[in-house]
């Protein structure tokens, strides 16, 4: 584990990330990394809160494009998520808080899962939709916190 | 929400955006939860090591300190940053003597600093023609 860590670090793909002093290099990685965290996020809110009743005028089948949104967000916090902990991977990869958001992230995705079923099946309001809801924005906001913690502990 | 609430809303973001502004010291994260504002420490001593990366670069030098030999660190801003300040991988080599002042690490027994001025032994700039006032040296 800790040799692949080291071998990681020093890929020159993760050596760019580290070590360019260009604004393209790890200042525009990270910037896309918070850009997609903002679509992600923003996109299931609105989705969460939908579920909840708000907006209850807007059909369902009106935001079952918003998963697609989702789905390409992620992929671009997934690409640039690799790249940024690939650039510190020996210590990243030894953050017990960054396992415990990988794990958030799983049981987020998960969860949008499930939403994305009962907005495709117009399944109206039921108490078993608002907890799907409440759970995605609780497991965001976990999840956005132990990424920031990685930073401080 | 009604019409006055927004206002509320939005006076609020502006007068937050204006204060970030003017509060240059938070270049894109405070260094208060690691490092204490309040105090200076001044070391000199030899760079050991200088990482000059993202998001945060570091330097590491030996210092005296009553007969025992002491390992500092430094924290730097980005590669970027130092770049624009005329600083490159290669200007600190293992070796160069230097004379360092800055905010103090709050962890015990530790020997680490951030905001730091850093100039040759003398008080003269590593770079030729660089600048040495604290707030414009790298990092913030």
């Amino acid at each position: 584990m800790a040799d692949l860590l080291v071998w990681i670090e020093g890929t020159s793909l993760a050596t760019w990330t580290r070590e360019s002093p260009s604004i393209w290099a790890y200042p525009t990685i990270l910037t896309l990394h918070t850009v997609g965290l903002g679509i992600v996020v923003g996109m299931s809110t609105v989705v969460d809160l939908r579920l909840l009743g708000y907006g209850r005028r807007i059909p369902l089948d009106a935001i079952v494009g918003l998963f697609r949104m989702i789905a390409w967000a992620f992929a671009l916090n997934a690409v640039t998520g690799v790249l940024l902990f690939m650039s510190d991977a020996t210590t990243k990869g030894r953050q017990p808080v960054l396992y415990i958001k990988l794990s958030l992230i799983a049981l987020a995705l998960w969860n949008t899962v499930i939403a994305r079923r009962i907005v495709g099946e117009q399944d109206g309001e039921s108490s078993r939709n608002r907890l799907v809801a409440v759970t995605s924005l609780v497991l965001w906001a976990a999840a956005i916190t132990a990424g920031r913690l990685m930073a401080y502990v | 929400m009604n019409r006055r609430r927004w206002t509320a809303l939005g006076v609020l973001a502006v007068a937050t955006a204006a204060l970030l502004m003017v509060a240059p010291v938070i270049a894109h994260h405070s260094s208060a939860p690691f490092y204490d504002s309040t105090k200076t420490v001044e070391a000199q001593g030899t760079v050991t090591r200088f990482l000059f990366k993202n998001p945060h670069s570091f330097l590491y030098f030996d210092a005296d300190e009553n007969g025992k030999k002491v390992e500092w660190q430094i924290e730097l801003g980005a590669a970027g940053g130092l770049t624009r300040t005329g600083w490159t991988p290669d200007t600190l080599k293992p070796g160069t003597p230097i004379k360092a002042s800055g905010r103090p690490s709050r962890a015990e027994g530790s020997h680490g600093m951030c905001c730091a001025k850093i100039t040759r032994p003398d008080g003269t700039p590593i770079v030729s023609g660089g600048r040495v006032t604290d707030e414009q040296q790298p990092p913030r």
